[in-house]
């Protein structure tokens, strides 16, 4: 598909991922106001074709997942993609026998739904669902290769999450965070504040990356929760943080963050930031 | 809200009957599997409406459609058309059974029944009885462990409270201790007293704009440096109303700052204002 997904999110098939991307559809939800039966419709399929990838994709081996949402006024779209050993051996009656409501399920809630070859090897399930958006989201910025987050050196724990517009981005990154804070062992006071962080940078990236989108790469490190945001334009990483400022407070990315460093990379630059549980 | 269990699903079409027969005849006798699927799309709609039935329960509703789907597979392999009954009436009891059996297995039956609104309040106050007991804010993991809730619901519970206005001052918190007061009584005898700290201190023009409580826990979290258990426990309310009036209060202070900027290009140095 030739149009900007409104989320993007890069995963490892790791089955605890499968939470990050229901938390992204509860997000999504919130963020458009819609029915609580077509969320747990979406939820439901979406669940079944990533346990797919997370089970059957790489044969017990670790690797990547993609997962996209496209919206209109009245259809949802999600995709998963995996590239993994393709689709023809997972349609296999005796999976079907074992745990096998997964495709029956997905074919019973969705309007419709496609299965292929993804970039030549792997699968790619792609549904679509009847569900009107009570709160229709702005288009997504236009992509270029280049506003894609950079490559990271450890794509096994690192995700990447792209999300357009903005605003949508305020009801989704709070949730990926949290479970992310959750999973450094966040106590529920610095799980809130990475919340306040994800909502910082939701209404400011915008600003910072020229563009109503927010990209960044995510990463949980022992107790220590890694952000990086970007790629943001010459300079822009910086204003970020003071973009942050509120008059009497000081910059509120920089009071909630344990460390924040500028990474030049080419003509761009990545804001990152940690925050660790001091506690 | 629930539409009846016996309901026949909308879109079968009037020979459905005589239809369904020829479904059953090809998966039974043949194996044909596109039949099966044509009779699991055809019947889904009963088995969801059988989750949604116990929506309000314990169990998350994709759970529940889980084995509401495994129950209708277990019918459609069962259902002898020969009888003469129609086969939601054999695969209601079917689909009933799995869910019942599900629900015995998993603890159902101790459990009060709860909704989102009901879970978001028990989070709250497990985290304000585990950080009292242990002199820090629990974990997720810990909250779960306590609640035997999974992760999932208790991040949508942190989430959920955000949400909730019903959670505000006002609300009767279930369950608490007896000589925890009312939010709206602890918070109103303190007041006073956190405006004249609050005097001395540079109060900018957006600040003023937004009330002295949450001015307060404002400048408690990001002046004086206290984590939001601390101010919890010195505004006399629960960590996560402080999350949540941190969140709601810097929204605000967001647009008030947008609303007060002359141009594109804001001006900076709040700090020394």
């Amino acid at each position: 598909m030739a149009e900007s997904p409104n989320v993007r999110l890069h995963l490892s098939n790791r089955s605890e991922n499968v939470l990050l991307v229901r938390e992204m559809l509860s997000g999504f939800a919130e963020s458009v106001a819609l029915e609580n039966s077509d969320l747990y419709d979406i939820r439901t399929a979406v669940t079944e074709a990533a346990n797919n990838v997370v089970l059957h994709a790489y044969e017990g081996r670790e690797g990547p997942m993609e997962v996209e949402l496209h919206t209109t006024p009245d259809t949802v779209q999600v995709v998963v993609r995996d590239s993994g050993v393709g689709i023809r051996p997972r349609i296999r009656p005796a999976d079907e026998a074992a745990l096998g409501i997964g495709l029956p399920l997905i074919q019973a809630l969705v309007h419709s739904v496609e299965f292929s070859e993804a970039n030549g090897s792997g699968t790619e399930v792609r549904m679509e669902f009847l569900a009107g958006c009570e709160r229709p989201l702005a288009p997504p910025e236009p992509e270029h290769t280049d506003t894609h987050p950079l490559a990271v050196d450890d794509p096994a724990s690192t995700i990447a999450v792209t999300v357009s517009p903005a605003t949508l981005a305020r009801a989704v990154l709070p949730r990926i965070l949290s479970v992310l804070a959750a999973r450094a062992h966040f106590s529920t006071d610095r799980i809130s504040d990475a919340q306040l962080v994800a909502d910082s940078l939701a209404a400011h990236a915008p600003e910072s990356l020229g563009a109503d989108r927010l990209s960044l790469t995510a990463r949980v490190e022992g107790r220590t929760l890694e952000l990086c945001v970007g790629p943001l334009g010459a300079g822009r990483a910086d204003r970020l943080v003071m973009d942050s400022d509120v008059q009497g407070l000081g910059p509120v990315i920089e009071k909630l963050t344990d460390e924040r460093r500028v990474a030049t990379v080419g003509s761009s630059e990545m804001l990152a930031l940690q925050l660790v549980d001091r506690a | 809200m629930t539409p009846p269990v016996s309901a026949v699903p909308k879109h079968a079409p009037h020979n459905g009957h005589h239809d369904e027969q020829e479904l059953f005849a090809r998966w039974h006798e043949h194996g044909d599997r596109e039949a099966r699927e044509a009779l699991v799309a055809r019947f889904m709609p009963l088995a969801r409406s059988l989750a949604r039935r116990y929506d309000r329960s314990s169990e998350p509703f994709d759970d529940l459609l889980q084995v509401a789907s495994l129950g209708l597979l277990k019918a459609l392999d069962r259902f002898d058309p020969e009888l003469g009954h129609s086969f939601p009436s054999f695969a209601v009891p079917t689909i009933l059974g799995e869910m019942r059996r599900y629900f015995r297995d998993s603890g159902w039956s101790v459990h009060v029944p709860r909704g989102a609104q009901e879970r978001a309040l028990r989070v709250r106050d497990a985290q304000e009885r585990l950080a009292n007991e242990r002199g820090r804010a629990p974990t997720v993991n810990q909250l779960a462990e306590y609640l035997e809730f999974d992760i999932e619901e208790i991040i949508d519970a942190l989430q959920a409270i955000q949400a909730y206005e019903a959670l505000s001052l006002d609300a009767p918190r279930p369950g608490a201790d007896e000589d925890v007061m009312a939010y709206g009584d602890s918070m109103g005898r303190d007041d006073e007293r956190f405006e004249l700290v609050e005097l001395d201190a540079t109060i900018t023009a957006v600040l003023e704009r937004i009330p002295p409580r949450e001015r307060l826990i404002l400048r408690m979290r990001f002046v004086e440096d206290l984590t939001q258990t601390e101010i919890a426990a010195r505004v006399g309310i629960s960590q996560m109303q402080v999350s949540r009036l941190l969140r709601r209060s810097l929204d605000q202070l967001r647009a008030l700052t947008d609303e007060g900027r002359d141009g594109p290009r804001r001006r900076k140095g709040g700090l020394s204002d």
